[in-house]
């Protein structure tokens, strides 16, 4: 007889959220997480899009460790020495608030915390071992020698998911799989964050960027405001980062902090924590068998997050991904088989929500992603135009159908391969 | 079968914490919560006691409640008894009352052969707790001690002093304070912190203490905090060398041929 109906190894939303969803109905869970407290040593961009959370914690808007709700939504591009970016700011978010700044240094404890009232053995400050393998089924796991047994394992391991590579269940990642985000948490007084971006004492402002200003890579960039400090990071694809030697990621993040646009929004401001952190870019290409006998895999460690470039998304799937694979478990303890028969459902819960559907529908956005001309070219082309459409210079003014294909021939791009490029993305995103 | 004790405190880790320019005290709000790092290796130093003469060890700590969870990690390691002892008149204690409290919580508990303290805290710095308890107890003590054994009925204790080391022979019951880094804690397991979680700590309160309300917490702490100041970073001094000046002393020391 195994000790715990589950073992989940990780504390991230991933693996919270799963813990809280078996413990709540009565089954014994062992909730692992090598960091103490649990989930201290998580890390992400820090907007949270809580819609799922609703389901495992109703008043989690009024009790979790929140910094703002995001009212004011920004996508732009920056070269080097504009910005364009679209404000979306809007009545709707505030009405309707799911979308959170988070510290996760805070947030994870907290849902760890949660895990613990639902009834689930939370342990911090271990770091699992191994997992415990027997006729080719997962059985439990292994520390210092012991073996804790369980029917189930959840791996919520995170993007480098060591336990699930050793054990066989999915490759090692490649490079083309994830993407380095380098994150600075700035402080600066509420007033301030408040006066600087038009906030009440409650809304927040979440922007990303395409950085159209560097040479080489194909960087993002984001800029988030929390109640007494700015998250603020860039994410750079692996890929790039190797082909050109680029070692230094923290000199990204200065140019980004010094472009002209932001450094007076941080101005004033002391950097109070800094991070690096892989983020799962690969899409549906990167997701491994996600279940098998005795296991799941959850949240990034199955390679669960989106991104466009504009949007930067997967705390979100890491929360559903959690829940689906505790009601899978509360079924397979139901009918007493935690067989990959039975454990097949959690892939059928994951194709029919958002998280393997929006992996479905955006299988080729590492094409756009991966597009030179997203993060050089159209950036400086953007700027082209609105420098001929809104800058009065005693030239004669120009169709905008001819200040576009000007600007395309001033950057070497012909009218064809500009309008296909366009086509592709336009298809993609 | 030796009677253990070993005394600790949940401290804010000093690598995480700042001191307020403007009111002078200690900033903890970005602290994380650990286990005072000499109380980690005093409670290596009573595992090895227990694991050579055999013993119980009990980890007892004055704090809030949420410092159970420092007991549990060093029941993880292999203590046998957490508890915590919490009270809201208990707060705000100086050494004195903190030393008071903790004999008398040693004598409710039934007393112990050896009691074991880390030989001070990382956010005060005293190391007064351990001799405290000691005169409270009326027992013998040794400070500042990186090696313990049991013999006959004694402890013999090797204590660091200033420039040379000093091995005395001490009576039980004792007191004594370990050095940070005397020894290498061992981790805890996750097997043994799922049997700490599973068997809990006991909370004491002063319900079962019955101690003199004035001689506790805030009211019985004998310290007035006059003046706080805060002391400048050292400046640097050019005619000592600084990471600038590592090429150069390297290169010395190869025309010496003191490295290769």
């Amino acid at each position: 007889m195994p000790e715990y109906d589950a073992i989940v190894v990780g504390a991230g939303n991933a693996g919270s959220a799963a813990a809280i969803t078996m413990a709540s109905k009565g089954l014994s869970v062992l909730l692992v997480d090598r960091s103490d407290p649990p989930g201290a040593k998580n890390l992400s961009g820090g907007v949270l899009w809580g819609n799922d959370l609703s389901q495992i914690l109703p008043k989690w808007q009024s009790e979790a460790p929140l910094e703002r709700f995001i009212q004011d939504k920004k996508i732009g591009f920056l070269t080097e020495k504009s910005s364009i970016v679209i404000d979306f700011k809007t009545e709707i978010f505030k009405e309707n608030k799911v979308g959170y700044t988070v510290l996760r240094s805070k947030f994870d404890p907290w849902m760890a915390k949660k895990a613990r009232e639902a009834g689930a053995t939370v342990i911090p400050g271990i770091t699992v071992e191994s997992l415990a393998m027997k006729d080719g089924n997962i059985v439990g796991v292994v520390e210092s020698g012991d073996i804790i047994t369980s029917n189930v394992v959840i791996l919520a391991e995170g993007i480098n998911p060591r336990l699930a590579i050793e054990a066989g269940l999915r490759e090692p990642l490649q490079d083309w799989e994830v993407s380095v985000g380098v994150k600075e948490i700035i402080k600066l007084s509420p007033q301030k964050i408040e006066d600087r971006f038009n906030l009440s004492s409650t809304s927040g402002m979440a922007s990303e960027y395409i950085l159209g200003n560097l040479q080489e890579l194909n960087v993002g960039a984001f800029f988030y405001t929390n109640k007494d400090s700015i998250s603020l990071g860039i994410v750079s694809p692996m890929e790039q980062l190797r082909e050109n030697g680029v070692t230094h990621t923290y000199d990204i993040i200065e140019q980004f902090k010094e472009h002209p646009s932001i450094a007076p929004l941080i101005d004033g401001g002391t950097v109070a924590e800094y991070g690096a952190h892989m983020i799962p870019e690969g899409g549906l290409d990167m997701v491994p068998k996600i279940f098998g006998n005795g296991y799941m895999i959850v949240g990034d460690a199955a390679g669960f997050g989106f991104s466009n470039g504009l949007v930067l998304q997967g705390m979100n799937y890491a929360f559903l991904s959690g829940i689906l694979a505790g009601e899978t478990a509360i079924e397979a303890k139901a009918r007493n088989d935690y067989s990959s028969n039975v454990l097949a459902m959690y892939r059928e819960k994951l194709e029919n929500s958002y998280v393997l559907k929006d992996l479905k529908t955006f299988k080729d956005i590492r094409k756009v992603t991966n597009n030179r001309n997203m993060y050089t070219t159209y950036p400086k082309m953007l700027e082209g135009i609105l420098l001929e459409m809104l800058w009065e210079r005693g030239q004669p003014k120009k169709k905008v159908r001819d200040i576009l294909g000007s600007c395309a021939a001033d950057l070497k791009m012909s009218k064809l391969k500009t309008a296909t490029d366009f086509y592709y993305i336009y298809r993609r995103m | 079968m030796l009677k253990i004790a070993v005394m600790i405190k949940q401290v804010p880790d000093s690598q995480d914490i700042s001191i307020d320019p403007v009111t002078k005290t200690l900033n903890r709000s970005m602290a994380r919560n650990v286990v005072n790092p000499p109380d980690v290796n005093a409670t290596e130093a009573a595992i090895q006691l227990k694991d050579r003469y055999g013993g119980e060890i009990t980890v007892i700590t004055m704090g809030p409640p949420m410092a159970d969870t420092a007991l549990l990690q060093l029941m993880g390691m292999g203590a046998d008894n957490g508890v915590l002892v919490t009270d809201r008149v208990f707060a705000g204690a100086d050494t004195w009352p903190t030393a008071l409290t903790l004999a008398s919580v040693a004598d409710y508990l039934g007393g112990f052969d050896i009691i074991i303290c880390g030989e001070e805290t990382t956010d005060s710095s005293t190391g007064h707790v351990g001799p405290g308890i000691a005169e409270f107890l009326q027992c013998e003590q040794a400070t500042y001690v990186h090696k313990v054994e049991y013999q006959d009925g004694y402890f013999i204790v090797n204590r660091d002093i200033e420039g040379a080391e000093e091995t005395i022979k001490i009576g039980s019951p004792a007191v004594i304070t370990i050095t940070l880094n005397a020894n290498e804690p061992r981790n805890p397991t996750l097997r043994r912190k799922i049997e700490a979680y599973k068997k809990g700590v006991r909370l004491v309160t002063n319900k079962e203490l019955q101690l003199d309300p004035t001689c506790i917490g805030l009211k019985g702490s004998p310290t007035i905090v006059k003046d706080m100041k805060t002391v400048p970073d050292p400046v640097k001094n050019p005619s000592k060398p600084g990471i600038e000046e590592l090429d150069k002393i390297v290169t010395v020391l190869m025309e010496k041929g003191v490295v290769k």
